[in-house]
């Protein structure tokens, strides 16, 4: 069986096959034998070449936290990156203009208007989160082409806040 | 002795005091907001009332509220915790006023410690040092440009009202003195429902030496002991320890009396801790008292074997302080490390979410205080700490490598959190060598990624992730996970009893 799997923005793909009551993993050139046992639900031990790893997985929608000796993988699926390439540019310019909020929180302060011309790192707004203020900063020059929210609105990571037409 | 309290506070604190009460045989009553119905101290408490909705202000702030309900369980005393109501003065007040026992220090006490222009006023007047600063509230912004001035840059900011770093700026030329201003009286309206800030001279590459002290309603007096807690963030700690590796026996006694002194002179009672800043050549300031039970308390407790929740509710309850100052003795060496939903890679920032899975540290001489267990989202609304991961061992070393074991063995999946940079903060050279300042993060760890793992690790890892995939029918679905693998400190404690038969 063959999988794609994305880990720090890098793709691997490695392909898994039974062979009698182990298995054979492919990834790159290399390949190696490993018996997998599950311990619980979250929980796999693995041997490799009599070598004991204890895996902890935890899987939430298409990402997979993968925790190995003190290390953590977060493994997301194929899906995700196809959509980013095929965006990729277009995204990169709509990230840089489209200002969102780092954590869920709330809106605090609005520090700019509408048309406003701003510089590269000027605080456009403030949002809390768990007590404590955070600034959200223009990542360019240029000016402010529409705000979204005002102050006293909940809002999540992925809403956009304000929008920067940049110079 | 009382028979029921209630707990007006959340999280691991809020776990910590009922655990207190169950072991003091004494009926527990949680509150809780709506977003809290969850919760770990809910779970865990006797009786449970909701108090409002899920910003603070509206519930776990409201104090006539938390008065209904404590008159209507028939709770006889309230314990506050740290935060929130914890060092409201109106509040200790309204308690006696109602004849519910503030588990915490008397009104007048609280109103003259927590309002810090006076408590120095009061602390510099029985000749203990403090660090120059302003003397009282100013009434314009434009007096605080006249006093920085006078002070001499950099000055810091901080709240009159409050601790935790919440409210406080460092301030290094006039142009920033007005932005910080603005945010840090926001920041503390926000935190305290009170905006007064003042401002002190900015004391470079100090410790921060904490006494604690207990004191009784009969005027007695003892000190447990400092604790280290120059590690911060943010103006906010994240490792403490005790004993301080800056003091030897004379300067600990200077200290240790000088806070007992600042406790007498105060009128106070019950638990506090006297802060102090320690200059690079060993001279003392008197910073301000805690008027609560804080949160790195855990390390006093391991060090002199005393349970400072059951001194605080036997104290409350008239009971005389049965030690003696000769009877508190320190051992061996304690570590606190504070476990915040927090990114340490983007500046600490806030991480809410649901722990899809955690596993809990254990072994000889590990101490976790938790407030959270795998399945429960933690919201956005409050303070991120999760959980208090604690070490005792005979000397420093031993407590060091004892720590890092713990947190490896530490597991949070599903948010950030500052275990793996805690790890890197207790491994570090300077660290080992008890070189702590409160400007260590800034100096070491400003910024700090997350290791990558080796490619063999990843290997395996992606091996993990493949088996996944191919086997879902094994590894059962999340929803289900959740339902069957939600640990709890309790679940921990039952498997311990049963591996006891061996």
């Amino acid at each position: 069986m063959d999988f794609e799997f994305l880990v720090n923005k890098a793709r691997h793909k490695v392909s898994l096959e039974k062979k009698g009551k182990h298995f054979v993993l492919r990834h790159k050139d290399g390949s190696f034998e490993a018996d997998f046992q599950v311990i619980s639900a979250n929980s796999l031990s693995l041997l490799v070449d009599g070598r004991s790893y204890l895996i902890y997985i935890a899987r939430d929608k298409d990402k997979k936290y993968i925790y190995l000796d003190g290390e953590l993988y977060i493994v997301h699926k194929p899906g995700d990156k196809e959509r980013c390439i095929d965006r990729e540019e277009d995204r990169s310019q709509k990230e840089k203009s489209l200002i969102t909020a780092p954590m869920p929180g709330k809106v605090i302060k609005i520090n700019v208007a509408e048309k406003e011309a701003v510089r590269k790192n000027q605080t456009l707004a403030i949002v809390e989160a768990m007590k404590m203020e955070n600034e959200i900063k223009s990542p360019v020059e240029g000016y402010v082409k529409k705000i979204f929210v005002s102050a006293g609105d909940m809002v999540d990571s992925e809403k956009p806040l304000i929008e920067i037409e940049p110079e | 002795m009382f028979k029921k309290i209630l707990i007006a506070n959340r999280g691991e604190i809020a776990v910590r005091v009922i655990k207190a009460c169950q072991e003091l045989d004494i009926a527990s009553v949680a509150v809780y907001s709506e977003v809290d119905r969850a919760s770990l101290h809910v779970q865990m408490a006797d009786e449970a009332v909701c108090i409002g909705p899920p910003p603070a202000t509206e519930s776990y702030l409201n104090m006539d509220r938390i008065i209904q309900v404590a008159q209507a369980a028939g709770a006889e005393a309230i314990h506050p915790g740290y935060g929130f109501l914890a060092e409201n003065p109106e509040f200790a007040r309204l308690c006696e006023k109602e004849r519910i026992v503030f588990i915490g220090p008397n009104s007048r006490a609280l109103e003259l410690v927590g309002d810090k222009i006076r408590a120095r006023r009061t602390i510099e007047k029985a000749g203990i040092p403090i660090i120059p600063g302003m003397k009282r509230l100013p009434e314009e912004i434009s007096e605080f440009e006249e006093e920085a001035r006078k002070i001499g840059y950099p000055v810091m900011i901080k709240a009159s009202a409050g601790g935790g770093g919440k409210g406080m700026r460092i301030v290094c030329s006039e142009d920033e003195l007005r932005p910080s201003l603005e945010a840090g009286m926001r920041e503390a309206k926000a935190a305290f429902g009170d905006e007064s800030v003042y401002l002190e001279k900015y004391i470079e590459e100090p410790r921060h030496v904490e006494f604690q002290v207990l004191a009784d309603n009969y005027g007695h007096i003892v000190h447990l002991f400092e604790r280290e807690c120059s590690i911060q963030r943010r103006h906010q700690k994240i490792v403490e320890e005790t004993p301080s590796q800056a003091l030897d026996p004379s300067l600990r006694q200077r200290m240790g009396d000088t806070a007992k002194k600042v406790l007498d002179v105060s009128g106070y009672n019950n638990a506090g801790t006297v802060e102090f800043l320690l200059d690079k050549n060993k001279n003392f300031y008197f910073l301000e008292v805690n008027a609560r039970l804080q949160v790195e308390h855990p390390v006093t407790e391991l060090a002199t074997g005393v349970d400072l929740v059951h001194q605080q509710i036997r104290i409350a309850s008239g009971e005389k302080l049965s030690l003696k100052q000769e009877d508190v003795k320190q051992r061996g060496h304690a570590i606190e490390c504070r476990i915040y939903a927090e990114d340490p890679a983007h500046n600490f920032l806030p991480s809410s979410g649901k722990i899809l899975y955690l596993k809990e540290p254990k072994g000889p001489g590990v101490r976790h205080d938790c407030g959270v267990y795998s399945g429960w989202a933690v919201p956005i609304y409050y303070d991120p700490i999760l959980a208090k991961l604690v070490v005792w061992a005979e000397t420093r070393e031993l407590a060091c490598q004892r720590m890092k074991s713990a947190l490896d063995d530490y597991i949070i999946l599903g948010i950030n959190t500052t275990i793996g940079f805690l790890k890197d903060v207790i491994s570090h050279p300077q660290f080992s060598e008890g070189a702590t300042t409160t400007g260590f993060i800034k100096n070491y760890f400003d910024s700090w990624k997350e290791k990558e793992g080796s490619d063999e690790r990843l290997k395996i890892a992606l091996a993990a992730a493949a088996f996944y995939e191919f086997s879902r029918d094994q590894l059962a679905e999340p929803s289900t996970v959740q339902a069957k693998e939600v640990i709890s400190p309790w679940q921990t404690l039952g498997k311990w009893k049963i591996g006891g038969k061996g």
